[in-house]
């Protein structure tokens, strides 16, 4: 026994979210080859199908890429300044991956640690997630490594698995089950929860290599083809770095919250001119190191949901999982040495 | 092609005569995209591989301070890759004779064809020191390399705003078409100067449109037609379009293609009295 949505009901109940004024996010194939979490203007954008994920993640709902967080005015010599509210409309993400929602209770650690980041997580408490569990994979998915899978729950508020003739809607929360109140019929069967990719790597040997390890010259060969570009973080669900800049005019302007990437050599460069991180193999370890050294000791997990993207999006095919395999002593060093 | 391409490399490492070869290799599975690869001892060159999938233009390595402190490079090139040879060489970014420079005769790339492999008259890679591989059989002349653009120039100006304005709103600025393309070589970018700010960082509308506007400008006249600003992109955006733009006015005004030929001067890096803008005489 289950609780069912029909296939051809679940864009109709997208579209009554859309009506009630709800702000909808979900995939979408903006054009051929790329499909990409965008806000819905309607279900016929939604794609739930025929990919293996988008190629971004859903982290700009919570965390935009861009963002103003207050205005400031010059007059004589005062400065008035004005706050922004993070807006609090109510948003749903539907058809989310299992390694996007999961990495919304990831960073949850970091925005409300030492200060709350209330542009985070007021738009996080606005937010219902409707995640879809997945039905394939590819060479680069390895959330079974790290304790997720094609269903993993993790900061879904609800579960949608697909079934003959439609899905099985698993409600987690309180907000999952109002969203899909009244929505659902029971099925005689449950949803097949398909195999996961087979799992590559262990963290616990990660760990301890990056403990031991730092100084390893491997990260001069790995890092030798890394561009310093930012597809990687950028298209990432976890990697969280910003950076705050005014921007305006001698009248006023902006205070803003913008991504920034480790992997560029500005992120570290001081105003002095020294930079702590000063070549591309330094901000490869730093990379890693954060994701499953720093952040773990930290917070007590992983900066990573195993969902592949910065293998998939590099234009030189350096991810995270080739990394840790080489990292682990799991596979060969593909670099010459 | 593959064991030409290894019994050379490995001779060249032999020999002394280069101490790295930039080439493609270690797709994790067998149909898997190669990626670049720099190998350093002739027992490694059978890590190199050469098929269709060789996307990438590895003539942007050249300019990096990690791959350089590696010693004198041979480096495998496509026909289109070898433009920027030109182009690098003669913006003094690269000495050609300090350098070994392996062409692979290439009948197109990607699957499907990236679109730069329709026009393509580069088949057989020229500033090569030797080819490997043979010229295609081809099957009647290359498309014009503005095709595409052509057909976009027949939209309406406000059809084509709300197209740029819709591919540019997409930019997460992660500048991965900045860092992939051989051209892009600057130190420090405009984008990233800050004091004061050139271009905000914040990827709106405006800024992004500040970015890409900028980006293909300081292109005009330098851009090869690798396509490996549109490959990188992480959101699809369509950078090819305002690349041909400005390589077809360079074509039009200045009968003038980049990194076809050593010997004519490059528009952008060059004075001539027959200019057809008076200002500058």
């Amino acid at each position: 026994m289950s609780e069912m949505i029909a296939q051809e009901a679940l864009p109709g109940l997208v579209d009554k979210w859309l009506a009630q004024g709800k702000r909808v996010a979900g995939p979408s194939v903006v054009k051929p080859g790329y499909c990409l979490y965008v806000e819905l203007e309607s279900s016929a954008q939604l794609a739930l199908e025929g990919f293996v994920r988008p190629r971004n993640s859903i982290k700009e709902f919570v965390f935009p890429r861009h963002e103003t967080v207050c205005r400031y005015h010059f007059s004589g010599h005062t400065v008035e300044t004005e706050d922004c509210d993070p807006p609090q409309s109510e948003q749903v993400i539907v058809g989310a991956r299992p390694c996007d929602a999961a990495a919304l209770p990831i960073l949850d650690h970091l925005f409300t640690w030492d200060y709350e980041d209330k542009f985070y997580t007021e738009r996080r408490k606005a937010t219902t997630v409707v995640t879809l569990a997945c039905q394939t994979h590819d060479d680069e998915c390895f959330c079974t490594s790290l304790d997720l899978g094609p269903a993993a729950e993790q900061g879904s508020d609800v579960l949608l698995l697909a079934m003959p003739g439609g899905y099985e809607v698993r409600c987690l929360t309180d907000k999952g089950k109002a969203l899909f109140a009244g929505e659902t019929r029971t099925a005689e069967q449950a949803a097949v929860v398909p195999p996961g990719p087979p799992v590559t790597v262990t963290p616990e040997t990660v760990m301890t290599y990056l403990q031991a390890s730092y100084d390893d010259p491997m990260w001069i060969d790995l890092a030798l083809r890394c561009l310093g570009c930012g597809a990687c973080a950028y298209t990432c669900p976890t990697c969280h770095c910003f950076d705050i800049v005014d921007e305006g005019t001698a009248a006023g302007g902006c205070r803003v919250k913008n991504w920034d990437c480790c992997q560029f050599a500005m992120f570290t460069q001081h105003a002095s001119g020294h930079n702590p991180r000063p070549g591309q193999s330094q901000r490869q370890r730093q990379r890693i190191q954060h994701k499953f050294r720093i952040y773990p000791e930290k917070f007590g997990v992983m900066l990573c949901t195993g969902c592949g993207n910065c293998a998939r999006n590099c234009p030189v095919g350096l991810g995270v999982l080739s990394t840790l395999k080489e990292a682990a002593g799991h596979g060969p060093v593909e670099v010459g040495s | 092609m593959i064991g030409q391409l290894r019994d050379k490399c490995r001779r060249l490492l032999q020999d002394g005569a280069v101490q790295v070869v930039i080439g493609y290799g270690g797709a994790s599975t067998p149909d898997g995209m190669p990626h670049p690869i720099f190998v350093r001892r002739p027992d490694d060159v059978d890590k190199l591989v050469w098929n269709d999938r060789c996307m990438s233009n590895l003539t942007t390595y050249l300019t990096r301070d990690a791959v350089k402190a590696l010693g004198k490079p041979a480096i495998v090139v496509k026909g289109c890759d070898a433009r920027a040879l030109v182009v690098l060489e003669q913006e003094c970014q690269i000495d050609r004779s300090a350098m070994h420079v392996i062409g692979m005769a290439c009948a197109g790339v990607g699957s499907p064809r990236a679109p730069k492999c329709a026009s393509c008259d580069v088949h057989v890679p020229a500033l090569a020191d030797e080819v490997i591989g043979e010229a295609p059989e081809t099957t009647g002349p290359a498309d014009s390399p503005y095709s595409e653009l052509e057909e976009f120039l027949k939209k309406s100006t406000v059809e084509r705003f709300a197209y740029w304005r819709e591919e540019t709103a997409r930019c997460i600025r992660c500048y991965a078409c900045r860092e992939v393309c051989p051209t892009c070589y600057c130190r420090r970018c405009i984008v990233d100067k800050n004091r004061p700010t050139c271009i905000e960082t914040s990827a709106t509308v405006k800024a992004n449109f500040a970015w890409h506007v900028t980006r293909a400008f300081h292109q005009a006249g330098r851009c090869t037609g690798c396509g490996e600003c549109t490959r990188a992109c992480p959101v699809g955006i369509n950078m090819r379009l305002l690349n041909q733009s400005l390589a077809r006015a360079a074509e039009e005004h200045f009968s003038y293609r980049a990194g076809t030929d050593r010997e004519t001067p490059p528009i952008i890096g060059a004075y001539g009295l027959e200019d057809k803008e008076s200002f500058i005489r």
